[in-house]
C-alpha cells in the first residue's frame, strides 16, 4: 500500500531504522557505564565512611546495595547472602530488566550520588540553562558563518583576503583556549564583563528585569566563546563547498543562459547547504558535551557538568538518563535533516519518487 | 551585530521563563533587587556539585547540615582547632570518669519552632543509630553502650537552677574508646524529635524512607541560620534573630550577617578568582601562592609561612604485604630517598613547615606528644646517601642505564624486582606534584617506583581492598580531640586486619597481620589503650612507644602538614575574619567547630 505514497514509504523506513538505532544506542547507554572496574558504592562509601570502622563501614555499605536495588532480597525484604555471609549481588541482565521496565514507565530513577534527587529533577533543573546557551549559539553560529562563508565564496577579493584567514584562526581554536582568553581579557585584565556564573552571585531566579539583564550580561562571554568559533568553522567549511558548486556545469551553463546572479546564488546556496544541514543536527545532539567545558570555565549551570560527575562517580541512572536525552535529542535531529534533505535535495527527492532507497 | 543581540536578548528572554520555573522556589522576603552586599556573608569550598538534601538523617547532605558544620544543626559540644579545648553549645564541657562522659545541657536551647531542645532530642538522635544500622549515628554505639538522663541542681549566684545531666556510658565490652565518644559529641548534630519522629511515622517508620524527604522548607533547627532557598548555583541561608544562643551565649547579639550565600563554582579558580574580585568573602579551597593575592585584599591565618594552621598529614600508605613493600628496609630506604624540602616548597606553595618523622605534628596540641629525641633516633629525613646504603645492605642492586636512569632493581638471590607504583586521582594537582616529587626522589636512590595516576573512581575502589603499591592518601583530615590517636589507628590498627582483596576501612596497607610469624601485639595493646589513659606523663610515654614503632617499620611515609581546611579570606567587605594576631576564633571558616562564633565578631566595611 505504502508502494502508492513514496514519501510516506521513505519517512517510515527512515523512522523504523531509526528506532532501531535508538534501540542500541540504549542498550549501549546501559551497559557501557557498567563495564569499568570502579563501582558507585565505592565511591558514596569514599564520601561516607571516612573515620567509620570496617564493620560500621560494611554495615552501611550493605544498607546502600538495598537502597540502590544492587543486591537480592528475600522474601522479607532482607539482603539474601551466600554461603560466606557475602550478600548477592543483584545479576546486570537483571538490573537491565529493571531498567527497560522503569524506562517504559517513564521513571529516569533516583541519582546514587545526589540521593535522592530524581534524575528527572536534576535534568529539569539543568536543561534549559543548556539549551539557553548552546541553541542560539549553534543556530546564529551556523547563520551567520554559512552566509559569511558563501559570501566570501562569491565575492572573493578583499573580503575574502580578511575574511578567510580569520575564520581559520577562529576555527582552530580550541573551545577552552579561547574562552579562557575571552575570561582573561574582559573579566580579569579589563573587567567588563562578569568572570563566573549564569547571573549576579547576590540574585535568585525571578522573572525581574533585575535578574533578566543579570542573566543578558553573564551571557554574552560564554556566548562569544562558543559562537565565534562555530560560525568560524561553518564558513569554512561553506566557503569550500561554494567554491567547489561554482565551478560545475550547472552553475556554468546557468551563466551561460543569462540567469540572474541572485538566482544563480540561490541554487549554488542550496546545493553547498546540503552537508552543512547534517552537520547541524549533529552538532544540536552534541550539545550537551560541548557544554561542558563553557560550563567549566565560566561556572555556568547547564547539564555538562552533571554528566561529568555522574560519569566520574559512575553514577548510572544519570548517566542513563543523559545518555537517553543526548541519544534522542541527535535521533531526531537527524530525523528531522533526513527528511528536510529528501524534500531539499533534488537527487533523494527522484530517488524517492522512482521507488528507489 | 546589533541585529545579533537583539535576537539573543529575544531568546534570553523566552528561554528564561523556562529555566524560571525550573528552580526551586522557596517563600521568602528577598527583593527582586538581590541580597544586600553589607548584610551577606559569602562562604564556599564545602559544597561541590548540586545541592541534593538537606536532611539532617542522610549520610551525605548538602552545605550546612551534615558534616561539621553548626549553622542549621548543632551538636551538643564543638572543639576549639587552635586552643584544643571542648567547648559548650547545646551543653556544657563534658565531665569524664572512669566509666562514663557527661555534660549538662543548656537549659536555654530552643528550636525554631519555639519548643525547648532537651534531652530527649538527644536521646532520640543517638538512637536512631540503634534502631537502623543505616542510620548516620549507627557507628556510635560500639562506643557507647548506655544514655542515661539525671537532673542536677545548679546553684550559682543567680539563684538555683534544674538542669538535666546527660550520661554517655562507654561501651567497655566493644570499644572501651572514650577518645572516640569525644568526637562523637561534637560530631553528632541533634535533630528535633518532635518533627522527626512525626515524619519517621508518616514513612512507615522506615528510615530509608525517611532518608528520601529533602527537609528543604522550613525545617525545624536549632542554630543560628535556616535554609532560604537553594538551586544548583547557590545555597542561601538567612539569619534567625530568634536563635536561642543569642542570649544564651552571645549578650543578646546577633550574628553580623543577615545572609550566608554559599555560591557553587565549577572550577578551582573561579574561588580565586571571586575573592580577588570581592565576590566571595571566605573560601576553603586550595589557591597556590596566596601572596600574590594580598595586594586584593586576601589574607590568610598567617601572614608568611606556612599561611595556614597544619593540622592533617598526606602520606602514602604502602601495601606491606606486596613484595618488596613487605621489607621493611625498602619501606624506610624510601623514606630517606624523598626530597620533603621540595614538596613543601613546590608542590604545596610552602603551606607546610618542614615534616618531621612520625606520625605525631610537632606543634598544637599534639606537640606535647611529640619527642624530638625520638625522632633524632629513630626517624628519617631526606638523605638518598643513606637511601643507597639501605637498599645495598638488604641485598637488593639497583642497574642504572648509561644515562644514569633507573632501569631496574635486583635482589640478594639476583631476580629482578617488581616495577613499583604509586596511585593517585588523576588530576588532584597538588598531590599529583607531591607523588612525582616523592618518585623523582625515589628513583634517583635507587628505588623502581613510578607513578601511577588513576580515575578518582577507581581510585576510591582500590583503597579498601588494598589494591595498590603504594596510594597517595590523607587519612582522618578532621580536627578532633581524638587526635593523633585517630591518625595512628587509620594507619596502623589490625584490628579488622583481612587480606588484600576484602574490605578494610583503617590500616588498608594491611601493615602488621596478626596471623604472620612478625606479627607485634604491642601496636594493637597500644592503640586499645590510650584512649582510656587520663594520665598526661602515661599517654606521653605511649604516644611516644607508637610513634618509635612508626618509625621503624614505616608502614607509610608522610610527605607534608596540611590544613585541616583551607581559610582564605577577603576584606573587601567584611573585616576583623580571624587570625593569627586576631585570634579570638580558631580559622574553622565560620561555619563548623568552634569557628562559627567568629560570625558574631566580623563587621561589614561599608557599616563602618
Amino acid at each position: 500500500m505504502l508502494k502508492r505514497y513514496p514519501t510516506v514509504r521513505y519517512i517510515v523506513t527512515r523512522g523504523g531504522w531509526y528506532f532501531l538505532t535508538f534501540l542500541v544506542a540504549v542498550t549501549l547507554n546501559f551497559f557501557l557505564p557498567r563495564m569499568g572496574k570502579s563501582n558507585p558504592i565505592d565511591i558514596i562509601m569514599a564520601k561516607v565512611g571516612g573515620g567509620l570502622d570496617t564493620k560500621a563501614a560494611q554495615a552501611k555499605e550493605e544498607a546502600y546495595l538495598k537502597e540502590f536495588g544492587l543486591v537480592e532480597l528475600d522474601a522479607q525484604k532482607n539482603i539474601r547472602r551466600s554461603a560466606d555471609g557475602k550478600p548477592v549481588r543483584t545479576p546486570v541482565w537483571k538490573q537491565f530488566r529493571n531498567y527497560v521496565g522503569m524506562c517504559l514507565r517513564g521513571d529516569l530513577g533516583t541519582s546514587f550520588l545526589n540521593y535522592p534527587k530524581k534524575v528527572v529533577d536534576i535534568i529539569k533543573q539543568a536543561i534549559p540553562w543548556t539549551i539557553a546557551l548552546q541553541l542560539p549559539t549553534i543556530i546564529f553560529g551556523w547563520i551567520i558563518g554559512n552566509v559569511l562563508g558563501a559570501l566570501a565564496a562569491y565575492r572573493r577579493g578583499i573580503f575574502d583576503g580578511v575574511f578567510f584567514p580569520l575564520a581559520l584562526l577562529a576555527n582552530a581554536m580550541p573551545f577552552f583556549a579561547f574562552g579562557m582568553l575571552l575570561m582573561y581579557l574582559f573579566a580579569i585584565i579589563w573587567p567588563i564583563f562578569p568572570a563566573v556564573g549564569g547571573y549576579a552571585g547576590n540574585l535568585v531566579p525571578t522573572l525581574s528585569w533585575t535578574f533578566l539583564s543579570s542573566m543578558a550580561y553573564h551571557y554574552i562571554l560564554p556566548f562569544f566563546s562558543i559562537f565565534l568559533i562555530l560560525a568560524g568553522g561553518q564558513a569554512i567549511g561553506m566557503r569550500s563547498m561554494c567554491i567547489y558548486e561554482l565551478g560545475t556545469d550547472y552553475v556554468k551553463y546557468a551563466k551561460w543562459l543569462g540567469v540572474r546572479e541572485n538566482k544563480i546564488l540561490m541554487y549554488m546556496f542550496r546545493n553547498a547547504m546540503l552537508p552543512q544541514l547534517t552537520g547541524l543536527a549533529l552538532s544540536i545532539g552534541q550539545m550537551i558535551g560541548g557544554a561542558l567545558i563553557t560550563e567549566m570555565i565560566f561556572s555556568y549551570p547547564g547539564l555538562g557538568m552533571a554528566l561529568l560527575t555522574a560519569i566520574q562517580g559512575n553514577d548510572y541512572p544519570v548517566i542513563q538518563g543523559c545518555t537517553l536525552l543526548v541519544t534522542v535529542s541527535v535521533l531526531c535531529a537527524n530525523f528531522i535533516v533526513d527528511i528536510l534533505i529528501g524534500f531539499l535535495d533534488p537527487r533523494v527527492k527522484a530517488g524517492i519518487a522512482g521507488g528507489g532507497k | 551585530m546589533k541585529h545579533l543581540s537583539l535576537l539573543k536578548f529575544m531568546v534570553i528572554g523566552a528561554l528564561s521563563c523556562g529555566i524560571i520555573s525550573c528552580q526551586q522556589k522557596k517563600p521568602g522576603t528577598v527583593t527582586e533587587e538581590g541580597f544586600p552586599r553589607e548584610k551577606t556573608l559569602y562562604l564556599a569550598g564545602f559544597q561541590w556539585g548540586d545541592p541534593n538534601t538537606f536532611n539532617p538523617l542522610s549520610d551525605w547532605p548538602a552545605f550546612p547540615v551534615g558534616g561539621k558544620y553548626n549553622l542549621m544543626y548543632e551538636p551538643l559540644v564543638v572543639f576549639n582547632s587552635i586552643t584544643g579545648k571542648i567547648e559548650g553549645l547545646l551543653a556544657d564541657s563534658p565531665e569524664r570518669t572512669d566509666s562514663t562522659i557527661s555534660v549538662k545541657m543548656n537549659p536555654m536551647a530552643r528550636w525554631s519552632d519555639g519548643k525547648p531542645l532537651t534531652s530527649a532530642d538527644v536521646k532520640f538522635t543517638f538512637e536512631i543509630g540503634k534502631r537502623f544500622k543505616g542510620a548516620p549515628t549507627a557507628y556510635v554505639w560500639d562506643f557507647i553502650s548506655d544514655i542515661t538522663v539525671d537532673t542536677v541542681v545548679d546553684s550559682s549566684a543567680s539563684g538555683e537552677m534544674k538542669l538535666e545531666k546527660i550520661v554517655f556510658f562507654i561501651n567497655k565490652k566493644e570499644r572501651n574508646n572514650p577518645l572516640v565518644v569525644m568526637d562523637i559529641l561534637q560530631n553528632i548534630r541533634i535533630v528535633p524529635r518532635h518533627s522527626i519522629e512525626a515524619l519517621l511515622a508518616e514513612a512507615g517508620g522506615e528510615l530509608a524512607e525517611l532518608q528520601k524527604l529533602k527537609f528543604d522548607k522550613d525545617p525545624v533547627v536549632s542554630g543560628p541560620y535556616n535554609l532560604l532557598r537553594y538551586s544548583n548555583e547557590k545555597i542561601v541561608l538567612k539569619r534567625r534573630d530568634d536563635y536561642w544562643g543569642c542570649m544564651a551565649l552571645y549578650n543578646n547579639r546577633l550574628p553580623q550577617p543577615v545572609y550566608i550565600i554559599h555560591p557553587i563554582y565549577k572550577s578551582n579558580d573561579h574561588f580565586s578568582i571571586a575573592l580577588q574580585q570581592g565576590n566571595l568573602d571566605i573560601s576553603a579551597t586550595f589557591i597556590p601562592r596566596i601572596w600574590l593575592k594580598a595586594k586584593e585584599g586576601v589574607a590568610t591565618w598567617y601572614k608568611k609561612e606556612p599561611f595556614f594552621i597544619p593540622a592533617t598529614i598526606p602520606m602514602l600508605q604502602i601495601n606491606t604485604t606486596r613484595y618488596p613493600l613487605s621489607d621493611r628496609n625498602v619501606r624506610r630506604a624510601m623514606a630517606y630517598a624523598i626530597n620533603y624540602k621540595d614538596i613543601r616548597e613546590l608542590a604545596v606553595s610552602g603551606y607546610s613547615p618542614p615534616i618531621l618523622s612520625g606520625l605525631i605534628l610537632p606543634f598544637g596540641v599534639e606537640a606535647d606528644y611529640c619527642n624530638a629525641e625520638d625522632i633524632q633516633k629513630y626517624g628519617v629525613s631526606y638523605d638518598p646517601e643513606k637511601a643507597r646504603a639501605i637498599m645495598k645492605e638488604a641485598g637488593y642492586t639497583s642497574v642504572f642505564d648509561a644515562d644514569g636512569k633507573l632501569n631496574h632493581v635486583k635482589n640478594a638471590k639476583g631476580e629482578k624486582v617488581p616495577t613499583m607504583s604509586v596511585k593517585s586521582p588523576a588530576g588532584w594537582s597538588d598531590w599529583e606534584s607531591m607523588v612525582q616529587i616523592a618518585v623523582k626522589g625515589m628513583r634517583a636512590a635507587g628505588i623502581d617506583v613510578r607513578e601511577g595516576f588513576v580515575d578518582a573512581s577507581l581510585y576510591w575502589s582500590c583503597m579498601p581492598v588494598g589494591d595498590f603499591d603504594l596510594l597517595m592518601q590523607k587519612p582522618v583530615p578532621e580536627v578532633t580531640p581524638s587526635k593523633p590517636w585517630s591518625r595512628f589507628d587509620a594507619v596502623m590498627s589490625s584490628r579488622n586486619w583481612k587480606p588484600e582483596g576484602e574490605k578494610m576501612n583503617e590500616n588498608q596497607g594491611r601493615y602488621n597481620n596478626p596471623s604472620s610469624k612478625d606479627y607485634n601485639p604491642e601496636v594493637d595493646n597500644l592503640l586499645k589503650r590510650i584512649p582510656t589513659l587520663t594520665d598526661n606523663e602515661e599517654k606521653i610515654k605511649a604516644y611516644r612507644q607508637l610513634n618509635i614503632i612508626f618509625m621503624q617499620d614505616m608502614p607509610a611515609l608522610p610527605l607534608a602538614y596540611l590544613p585541616e581546611q583551607f581559610y582564605e579570606f577577603s576584606t573587601r567587605n567584611w573585616i576583623n575574619f580571624p587570625t593569627e594576631e586576631n585570634s579570638y576564633a580558631p580559622p574553622q571558616c565560620l561555619c563548623y567547630g568552634a569557628g562559627t562564633k567568629a560570625l558574631w565578631e566580623i563587621k561589614s566595611v561599608a557599616a563602618e
